[in-house]
């Protein structure tokens, strides 16, 4: 067994040989799924997930009924969004089956469809919905940010309307407990382990703004700490942003090339080279 | 459809990421691959003050700080490094030899890999833990380098290698970039980076790739006082690999994977191996699967299991089922003579033995008492080794004649003081000058072909019999912290010091939510001369007719924030350690004697529990508050008891004590009636002269009526504090119990009753046993009943601290006291557990929020755990000490004395001396010269002698016995003698 996180003051370093505010290797792919309307597929570390989505369409009667819905007021006048998170048995250690009622389960999805809600245009499209079918690979920590990145690339996929990206990432703070340990350092990006043994939070942020769209945190952490850890936190979203920013521009500028789409005059990215 | 295959990357990391991977099992059983990614980098210092390029890419901290390096630019050179070095050990250097790191002659830059570090966990935690104090050391300068976090020392494990040569590979790779690296740095002397290692394959491998490398020996060697410290080498490795392969004297122990099967199938059972104080061949196992302990009978059934280790064994056929033993068997007696040096040659069970051993089967076949036979069991294998170090002398009678000169490799026998530890074997060069004095020792291991486990020598605590020596000697026996606070924990004292005070302000925020109780007439009551006052009371009549009571206890946990440096100590030591002439705080003294003790005369902040009892001492009301008070006295039991008694004495004050008095006793009317025990162990005091603190007399502990005004008042205070935190916190409530023993416990004791007396001992409740210890009376002879009670207390289980979360509500009671459920609270200065029950007594009074340290489930289960063994711990070494004490009030003196007979065995009798609180074993040869012949009764307790000298004892019995101390001239070893002068 390696060493545990009590060992960062050491040699500031984290369990995985990252220093305090280095995020992991994020890499994202979009459009991974030819026949939906949007998808992507997205790894922080070595918690992969994969995002399909179909809509906006006409909500039929089952949808109405069924499915996590997420605010939005009245589906009437607005496009609903639908989230449903699958974890698959293989993608933790310990291989837990989750049910469909899983309470975990269904507050990710809770916490997803209420905060695209707040950034979809939904107003655009009234009776019909927006269903996000997101598939947990694997879960080494950070796993709601990664669901909200994942999300976020595959709605900018499907060409949905909405006022920014949502970028989220975890922060957290190195001394788990001791009151009087004013060294503690904050913490950018948790994996697995560090997530069992240390306080943290997720934190999102629209675009590169210091706007955030959702801050969740179930660990007792010390108030002082607070405001270092969403310091970092916020700093990660923006680079997070800028990684996804990056991937989007990538994928439309090789879409151009292919051919796959027209050139047109309302296209304002920068396609230079 | 696009391929989901991962892209070129185009990030920051790129392709230094690798990835781990391991399997771990859990507890149930399973397995599980875990993979988990590495980030490989090259910002990772050397650490040595004389490289520069490192400094500049030294990491920083979120605060922008940078790391002090901690490596000498000009380490201590030695005969074969003079241009000075660092040293690299490997694991097994580490694990054989961590005494050697931690002594301050050498063994300074050290650089410890990480790869090393991780291995060094899984080994042995106690050693990482130790390994860790020494990286914090700043006179030391180890420096844990990440070695599988940079890339040039990164070393993937191949497709055929097994993690030990991988991780032997690791630390050559590390090696050989420190030697690379620091010749980059261009210094004047460049220290040379020397590996240490006991693993012959590895260190050839380092010196055929031209590296610096050596075994702990070889090392040593070259060091300055290398005969001193040569010692302290395990003495595993000096053999090497090339032993060959001897007679082996015991069966192998089974794999783990074997016992686990085994103990899955029911086939072995799993337990704790305890020795017999009074027979070092016999052990015993208490498992489920049997309501009597399994019986360890022998050497080689017990096959190098030690006292304490966590053992599997396997049941012996029913036709071998044994009674246990009754006859002493001392380990010293019976192979004092053997050498140390000649025992590879000799048979495992040695002629002795097997003679002492033989009579013992003779008897079982004989008789038949009540009990049948014991089941008995042979150990198949050790899972957990519970080896500590140990503290003991070397027999002279071991040591070789000529080694008192020159400085010869000798073999020598340590006797440990804890008669269940076998004799160590030790190597050593020093014998001559080791000899009388007191040594610590650790055990290196107990190979298949040694009669004895081998060990080396730590360090000397001094002169046998000196007090220095004794008193750290029984400190290290029972682990008890007695180091000076660290400045850490000094630190967090307030800045004031002794001129501390409660703030005149009550708008102060030390005020905050605290009631002034100042204008009460409080007062405290303890033994004479007591420092730490942990406690004091009031009681006045309220207009109802009803009583108000109160119990101040002092405030702690208002000095003592959770999860600081001083609380981390104090949850280490656990508890306050009182020996004769010393006490070991828990706390520092700045708050145990004088800003938390509730000292007479000035204000001290408190943690009072506030009664409204009506007549009967019924609750009325109860309620708890932070407070100022203002103690107007503090007594002693006497002068309280003096005071009470004083019928002229009519102020409110000592009123107020008579009402306390009256009260109390109705509490214990209470709890008598509830069925609560009242029993006994031997109490003395050692009166000792402040000067020389020589002592001058033993008495044994008077009780007062204010003895127990105060004992029924905390009692009542814990119990009602219990109830409150269990009431807010459920689930995770420090609370303590004490579990009713087993039926069986008191078999022995009740047939020994009903043979001797007629007696009856009921035990199906704690009501049923107390009662029935009430009748157990002897007109003629008053101490009796205290003599039974003694010998009931050594039937119960031990009280025990606990987490509410982990037992049901039933199991919650305790059973001495007869209560439902019970805490510590009252004695907060001195005890660890009482801190945490105030913590959480605030948060449910909702006077603060509720730490997560007092409230983790986990963290408390560890907190009572420690503060379990903690407890024992210190009782033990009080007892210890007073043993030592009394030993030497008796020195050059005899007395004659009453004695009780307490045990019987076959070939001598256990006899406990009531003034002095000593017991004492008197053996047939100590009879009478020659040994006289005897005649054992085991169903009736009674041993006859004949021949030389003519007695019968039986238990129970009241004899006379001449008391003195006498050195064996044998060991060296001084202890109290007790001669039988008439039966
Ligand atoms: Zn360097």
């Amino acid at each position: 067994m390696p060493l545990d996180t009590s060992t960062y003051s050491l040699a500031l370093l984290r369990v995985d040989g990252r220093r305090w505010n280095e995020l992991r290797r994020l890499h994202a792919q979009i459009r991974t799924q030819a026949a939906a309307d949007g998808s992507s597929y997205l790894e922080m570390g070595h918690t992969k997930v994969m995002c399909v989505l179909t809509g906006p369409a006409e909500q039929n009667q089952s949808q109405r009924r069924g499915q996590t819905s997420g605010g939005g007021g009245s589906a009437r006048d607005t496009a609903s969004i639908n989230v449903n998170v699958i974890i698959a048995g293989f993608s933790s250690v310990d291989r837990k089956k989750r049910g469909r009622n899983d309470k975990r389960t269904q507050e990710l999805e809770i916490t997803i469809a209420k905060t695209f809600s707040s950034i979809v245009h939904t107003h655009l499209f009234p009776h019909s919905s927006i269903s996000i079918s997101l598939h947990v690979l694997s879960s080494d920590g950070s796993l709601l940010a990664a669901l909200l990145n994942a999300a976020t690339l595959a709605l900018i996929d499907a060409g949905i309307p909405m006022s920014d990206y949502i970028a989220a990432c975890t922060a957290g703070s190195t001394s788990s407990h001791s009151a009087s340990d004013d060294s503690a350092d904050p913490l950018l990006d948790l994996n697995t382990q560090e997530e069992q043994e240390l306080p943290y939070l997720t934190v999102a942020t629209l675009g590169s703004s210091d706007r955030i769209a959702v801050l969740n945190c179930e660990s007792r952490l010390q108030v002082s700490r607070l405001e270092g850890m969403l310091v970092v936190g916020v700093d990660g979203c923006k680079q997070v942003k800028q990684i996804l920013d990056r991937v989007i521009r990538e994928k439309g500028v090789q879409m151009i090339r292919e051919g796959a789409v027209d050139r047109s005059d309302t296209m304002v990215m920068d396609l230079d080279e | 459809m696009t391929s989901l295959k991962r892209s070129a990357e185009g990030d920051t990391f790129g392709s230094n990421i690798s990835n781990k991977t391991y399997v771990r099992s859990t507890r149930s059983g399973k397995v599980q691959k875990i993979v988990r990614e590495v980030y490989l980098r090259t910002d990772i210092p050397c650490s040595s003050k004389l490289c520069k390029a490192c400094l500049q890419s030294a990491p920083r901290n979120a605060a922008n700080e940078v790391q002090p390096f901690v490596l000498s630019e000009k380490p201590a050179g030695t005969k074969s490094f003079p241009q000075g070095h660092y040293l690299m050990p490997d694991t097994n250097a580490l694990l054989n030899a961590m005494d050697l790191f931690e002594q301050s002659s050498s063994f300074y830059d050290v650089i410890i890999l990480q790869t090393v570090l991780e291995e060094l966990q899984n080994r042995s935690l106690p050693l990482y833990n130790r390994l860790l104090g020494l990286t914090k050391s700043e006179d030391k300068r180890f420096y844990v380098f990440f070695n599988d976090f940079r890339q040039e020392t990164f070393v993937n494990r191949d497709p055929d290698e097994t993690v030990n040569d991988r991780n032997d590979r690791a630390v050559r790779q590390a090696l050989k970039w420190y030697g690379q690296h620091l010749a980059q740095t261009k210094a004047k002397n460049i220290p040379a980076v020397v590996m240490l290692s006991d693993d012959q394959e590895n260190l050839r491998k380092a010196k055929a790739e031209g590296l610096h490398a050596a075994s702990l020996r070889q090392y040593v060697e070259t060091l300055e006082d290398s005969d001193k410290l040569l010692d302290m080498v395990a003495d595993v490795q000096s053999s090497g690999g090339f032993k060959k392969p001897g007679q082996m004297l015991y069966p192998e122990h089974f794999t783990t994977s074997r016992m686990m099967t085994g103990v899955k199938a029911g086939l072995m059972h799993q337990g704790i191996f305890n020795v017999s104080p009074y027979n070092y061949l016999e052990g015993s196992i208490k498992v489920p699967a049997f309501p009597k302990a399994l019986l360890v009978l022998g050497r080689e059934n017990i096959n190098r299991a030690v006292d304490g280790d966590l053992v599997v064994v396997e049941v012996l056929p029913q036709d071998q089922w044994k009674e246990p033993s009754t006859k002493i068997i001392e380990e010293e007696a019976i192979t004092k003579n053997e050498g140390a040096d000649a025992e590879e040659s000799q048979d495992l069970v040695s002629e002795k033995e097997r003679k002492a051993l033989q009579e013992e089967v003779k008897k079982t076949h004989k008789v038949k008492s009540e009990g049948g036979p014991q089941p008995t069991a042979k150990v198949v294998g050790i899972i957990k080794r519970n080896w500590r170090q140990y503290v003991g002398h070397i027999d002279p009678s071991s040591a070789s004649k000529g080694s008192t000169q020159g400085r010869r490799m000798d073999n020598v026998f340590l006797i440990p003081m804890d008669k269940k530890i076998p004799k160590i074997r030790l190597r050593t060069r020093q014998a001559s000058e080791l000899m009388g004095k007191r040594l610590l020792v650790a055990i290196d291991a107990w190979e298949r072909d040694s009669r004895h486990p081998t060990g080396h020598f730590i360090r000397s605590l001094g002169e046998l019999e000196t007090k220095a020596a004794e008193t750290e000697a029984l400190l290290l026996e029972w682990d008890v912290q007695y180091r000076p606070f660290p400045k850490t924990v000094l630190d967090c004292l307030p800045s004031e010091g002794h001129g501390w005070k409660v703030p005149a302000s009550t708008d102060d925020p030390g005020w905050r939510d605290r009631e002034d109780l100042r204008n009460l007439l409080i007062c405290s009551i303890d033994p004479p001369g007591c420092q730490d006052i942990d406690d004091a009371l009031h009681a006045r009549k309220l207009p109802n007719g009803n009583f108000e009571v109160g119990v101040h206890i002092a405030d702690v946990s208002h000095f003592v924030k959770p999860a600081n440096a001083m609380d981390t100590e104090a949850s280490i030591r656990g508890t306050t350690v009182y020996l004769v002439d010393k006490r070991i705080d828990m706390l520092p003294p700045l708050l145990g004697t004088d800003l938390c003790s509730l000292k007479p005369y000035v204000e001290r902040y408190a943690f009072s529990v506030l009664w409204e009892l009506n007549d009967n001492a019924d609750i009325v009301n109860v309620r708890f508050t932070k407070s100022v008070i203002a103690s107007r006295e503090a007594f002693s039991y006497e002068q309280a008891q003096l005071r009470i008694d004083d019928a002229s004495q009519q102020d409110d004050l000592t009123n107020g004590m008579r009402m306390l008095l009256m009260l109390s006793k109705k509490l214990k009317q209470k709890r008598m009636d509830a069925g609560a025990l009242s029993l006994s162990s031997p109490e003395v005091k050692v009166q000792t002269e402040s000067e020389t603190s020589g002592p001058i007399d033993v008495k044994t502990k008077a009780l007062l009526d204010t003895n127990s005004l105060v004992e029924e008042f905390m009692l009542f205070a814990n119990i009602s504090v219990a109830a409150k935190i269990y009431e807010a916190f459920p689930q995770t409530a420090i609370l303590r119990r004490h579990a009713a023993p087993p039926k069986t416990n008191f078999d022995e004791l009740s047939n020994q009753l009903k043979v001797k007396r007629g007696l009856e001992l009921r035990s199906d409740s704690s009501k049923a046993v107390a009662d029935s210890l009430d009748e157990c009376v002897d007109p003629k002879e008053p101490f009796f009943n205290t003599l039974v009670r003694i010998m009931a207390t050594r039937c119960m289980m031990s009280a025990e601290y606990f987490c509410s979360g982990t037992q049901s509500y039933p199991e919650f009671r305790h059973y001495g006291l007869a209560s439902e459920i019970y805490t510590h609270f009252t004695s907060p200065i001195r005890r660890y557990a009482d801190l945490v029950a105030h913590r959480q007594l605030a948060a449910a009074i909702n006077y603060e929020a509720v730490h997560p340290t007092v409230r983790s489930r986990g963290r408390l289960e560890a907190v009572c755990k420690n503060i379990n063994v903690r407890h024992r711990n210190a009782q033990m070494a009080g007892r210890a000490s007073i043993a030592y004490y009394v030993g030497q009030a008796l020195k050059g003196q005899v007395a004659e004395e009453d004695a009780f007979v307490m045990k019987i065995f076959s070939n001598g009798f256990v006899v406990l001396v009531p003034r002095f609180g000593i017991e004492g074993l008197i053996r047939l040869r100590d009879l009478a010269e020659p040994e006289p012949d005897s005649e054992f009764d085991a169903e009736n307790y009674t041993l006859k002698t004949k021949g030389s000298r003519e007695v019968t004892v039986e238990l129970f019995q009241k004899v006379r016995v001449r008391v003195h101390d006498e050195k064996d001239e044998m060991t060296g070893k001084r202890g109290v003698k007790m001669e039988l002068t008439s039966a």
